[in-house]
């Protein structure tokens, strides 16, 4: 067993805590020497930058080392500030309830472990045990308040409060996809996700650190251009008249984005990377929604034409600014209802986490794309051939809509509707494993953290796609189709295709669900899928 | 009259710090949604498979549906069974279960002692010579009183004990276990093991009976050495579980209909959209430090 404990979080940053090795074996054929990929080492330069002391992994590109003694203090200073600032109605209100009892009544079972996919992937390294991360915070406040006195060290307070242990938590909280799965296994009904963005929060909102992807170029850039891709508004019709374009060339018929309609019934919106990287995503909603007859619009306005917000992973103060100008973006379109397109923390954000941030007028409805999509299926308003679809499909349920959200059963409906050889992961639903790239992994990009989450955080959905497959993986000829209608779960799974080579070795493809819908619309003489 | 004191003190500061420590929670700003499916409140299939009200289109035009009876039927089945436990590690469980059922029988055994006391007092003896008085009810309260006195201790100090063993002999629980954890456990066990000695010295637990009518004739407390012990341990344990994690009977009530299963729509004109607009009307007296946390708009971290 591993003998690690939270204390030695505070151990010099000469030892890393943990090394990569022995981790979860994968199936067949990647049960084959060779098969798994390496990860890159840590390079000197980042130890002496970064804090590359827990794992040698750097994914919080912000979180520098001080450069001298009295940095190194008031870096401590501000953490112990930060730290007070969570146990706090007036800076924490919002959170304080979830994070108080997660805190304070853990009873320290460790039945979170097993259910949390990093920790099993990663062979039970016990640096990635929910329970490792939120005991550390435990251990580091109860020192903290109580000053090594004997009660302290009798309540858990017996750890050295020192740079390297505060760097490692800030790391240890880019080691969580704030996916929950832990929290509907705890007897207690306490959440270890909770700690971890409380933890992402400290850092962010008291001390200005958070990843570069995830702030400057992620929630500052939304802010300030109006997406996070920094696309602005120009850009975005620009983008926009080429997937008219495109769609016009492909399929023979022309189809119009409504941008800025007033008063229409639906405000669309989808994530912005879908126009960049996965055009077809939006082009096949236009498609759907002309061909349903349904009343709708994008928004050309800051923020209302990209749904992401990364601020529910690591900044409250964010979150809210922008699920605000999204909000705003739909007040002044005067639409009935925002649809979120296919991403699963934009619906969340927008649903559920930001549902008691507004009232009356900037208090407009908000909903899934799936039932939708599945009501015109049922509706018949467009004639669907299912034999379109006829090889294999997969749906990632990405854990936004099912965990936290409650959408389960839409997306299937149509998936069973439209795709005659549709199965499902074991497990699936509510009870899923997150694709790797949750809680902004998918955009977070520094250093080596890329390798670390395809090789640890997807390992256990890589894991569960080779599995789902296993009767046609060996065969290059066979698509093999994961619907993961979100549009982080695409981006962690094109990379983990690329990095596994499964795409290229086992034909492996991945997409949303809408571009399965046009797929298999009788109307259209040609596949909508380019690789079929 | 020292023990009739203490064991009224302990029973207020029973209830009251645990009130207290439900208030606190309670007085918390209203909570960001952060419910986690399945939700039993949904009505149907979804409360089974995890889906929501957000698998409708258009949901908001449609009634809200709130299962009453599957939230309770769900947290009857935590509070009862410890349901969620014995699906994610039965062997914990069967160590942990019999510890709280233990406590359950002693609690159902605090009421039969009163029960018993108030027949007594009421001029029915429960008690003859040799037994059971011949009664119907007396010797139903007897006999419950009996069964549930000695099941609970020894369930509650064969729990515990195992906890306890499990604790320090399990390598992955040991490493997260304060000191503090183990002497809540052995102080659960300590009081079940008194009471065990009490029970031994009297199987029949009359001895417990008559403190009970002591108390409420608020008169001294007769009890030989094994039960002074055990009141006083049990007493300092009902004053220090509200302060402890032990009070987990608070926190999991929030837990699960404040957070995990609150998925409560702030819809216009509804009562939460005033509560959320008194709630955003509160300025917040203190703040985080970085820079763009007190921007409108985009900000930098200047670090």
């Amino acid at each position: 067993m591993d003998k690690l404990k939270p204390h030695d979080m505070s151990k010099p940053s000469s030892e890393q805590l943990v090394s990569l090795e022995q981790l979860m074996p994968l199936p067949a054929p990647y049960d084959r020497p060779g098969m798994d990929p390496g990860l890159e080492p840590v390079k000197d330069a980042w130890r002496e930058t970064y804090c590359a002391s827990l794992d040698g992994v750097v994914g919080n590109d912000r979180l520098k080392r001080p450069g001298s003694k009295a940095e190194e203090e008031e870096f401590i200073k501000k953490f112990l500030n930060g730290l007070d600032k969570l146990f706090s109605k007036e800076t924490n209100g919002g959170f304080l309830t979830p994070f108080l009892l997660a805190f304070e009544y853990c009873a320290r079972c460790g039945v979170c472990s097993e259910a949390c996919h990093v920790f099993k992937a990663s062979g039970e390294k016990e640096v990635y045990r929910p329970l490792f991360r939120s005991d550390t915070l435990r251990r580091l406040y109860k020192s903290y308040k109580k000053r090594g006195s004997l009660a302290a060290r009798f309540t858990g307070g017996d750890m050295d409060i020192n740079i390297e242990a505060i760097l490692r938590l800030g790391e240890l909280a880019y080691r969580c996809n704030l996916c929950r799965r832990c929290a509907q296994t705890c007897p207690l009904g306490l959440d270890n996700s909770v700690i971890a963005r409380a933890i992402r929060a400290l850092f962010s909102m008291e001390m200005g650190i958070a990843p570069t992807l995830l702030h400057e170029r992620g929630t500052v850039l939304q802010l300030k251009t109006g997406s996070s891709t920094g696309m602005n508004r120009n850009a975005f019709l620009d983008n926009i008249e080429f997937i008219e374009e495109d769609i016009h060339e492909r399929l023979g018929k022309k189809y119009k984005f409504f941008i800025d309609k007033k008063g229409a019934d639906i405000l669309l919106i989808h994530n912005a990377g879908e126009y960049l990287s996965w055009p077809d995503n939006p082009a096949a909603f236009a498609i759907l929604f002309a061909e349903a007859g349904l009343d709708w619009t994008m928004s050309s306005e800051l923020a209302g034409y990209d749904g992401v917000n990364y601020g529910i992973w690591y900044d409250d103060a964010q979150a809210k600014k922008i699920a605000l100008a999204q909000r705003r973006a739909a007040r002044e379109l005067g639409v009935r209802r925002i649809v979120i397109g296919e991403c699963g923390h934009a619906h969340r954000a927008a649903a559920v986490s930001s549902d008691r941030l507004a009232v009356g007028g900037d208090n407009i409805p908000r909903e899934s794309c799936f039932p939708i999509l599945r009501d015109i299926v049922k509706s018949g308003a467009i004639k669907f051939d299912p034999l379109r679809n006829n090889f294999p499909v997969t749906l990632h349920d990405p854990c936004n809509i099912v965990r936290s959200m409650g959408v389960v059963m839409p997306q299937r409906q149509v998936l069973k509707e439209l795709c005659p050889q549709f199965r499902e992961m074991a497990p699936h639903g509510v009870k899923n494993y997150c694709c790797g790239g949750g809680g902004g992994f998918a955009v977070m990009r520094s250093m080596n953290f890329s390798e670390w989450e395809m090789k640890v955080a997807a390992r256990m959905k890589f894991k569960q796609i080779l599995e789902v497959f296993q009767d046609k993986i060996k065969d290059p000829a066979a698509p093999k189709y994961i619907c993961a209608p979100c549009s982080n779960c695409k981006g962690a799974f094109r990379d983990m295709l690329d990095y596994y080579q499964a795409a290229s070795r086992f034909n492996v493809r991945y997409g949303g669900i809408a571009e399965l819908m046009v797929n298999s619309m009788a109307m259209f003489d040609r596949p909508y899928f380019e690789w079929l | 009259m020292f023990l009739t004191v203490f064991m009224y003190t302990a029973i207020t500061a029973f209830v009251v710090f645990s009130l207290r420590k439900a208030w606190q929670y309670a007085r918390h700003p209203l909570a960001n949604r952060w419910e986690l499916y399945p939700v039993p409140g949904e009505p149907g299939a979804r409360r089974r498979y995890g889906g929501s009200y957000y698998e409708e289109a258009g949901w908001w035009t449609r009634p809200r549906q709130i299962f009453r009876a599957g939230q309770y039927g769900e947290m009857l089945k935590e509070m009862l069974f410890m349901k969620s436990l014995f699906y994610s590690r039965g062997k914990f469980w069967i160590l942990s279960y019999a510890m709280h059922l233990g406590i359950y029988l002693l609690g159902l055994f605090t009421l039969f002692l009163l029960a018993g006391a108030v027949t007594e007092i009421s001029g029915m003896p429960l008690t003859v010579s040799d037994g059971a008085g011949s009664h119907l009810w007396a010797t139903l309260v007897y006999l419950a009183t009996a069964a549930a006195g000695f099941s609970g201790a020894f369930l509650t100090a064969c729990g515990s004990a195992s906890l306890l063993i499990y604790r320090i002999t399990d390598g992955a629980l040991r490493k997260y276990t304060t000191g503090v954890e183990y002497f809540n456990l052995f102080f659960i066990l300590a009081a079940a093991v008194s009471g065990l000695a009490a029970w031994s010295m009297d199987p029949g637990f009359n001895n417990s009976r008559e403190v009970v009518t002591s108390m409420l004739a608020i008169a001294p407390v007769r009890a030989g050495v094994p039960l002074t012990v055990h009141l006083l341990l049990f007493g300092a344990l009902l004053i220090y579980i509200p302060w402890t994690k032990m009070s987990h009977y608070i926190g999991k009530y929030f837990a699960y209909h404040k957070v995990l299963w609150d998925n409560e729509p702030n819809l216009k004109g509804s009562a939460l959209e005033r509560i959320v607009e008194r709630n955003l009307a509160n300025r917040p007296r203190g703040g985080w430090s970085s820079p763009h946390t007190k921007s409108t708009g985009a900000g930098n971290h200047k670090v």
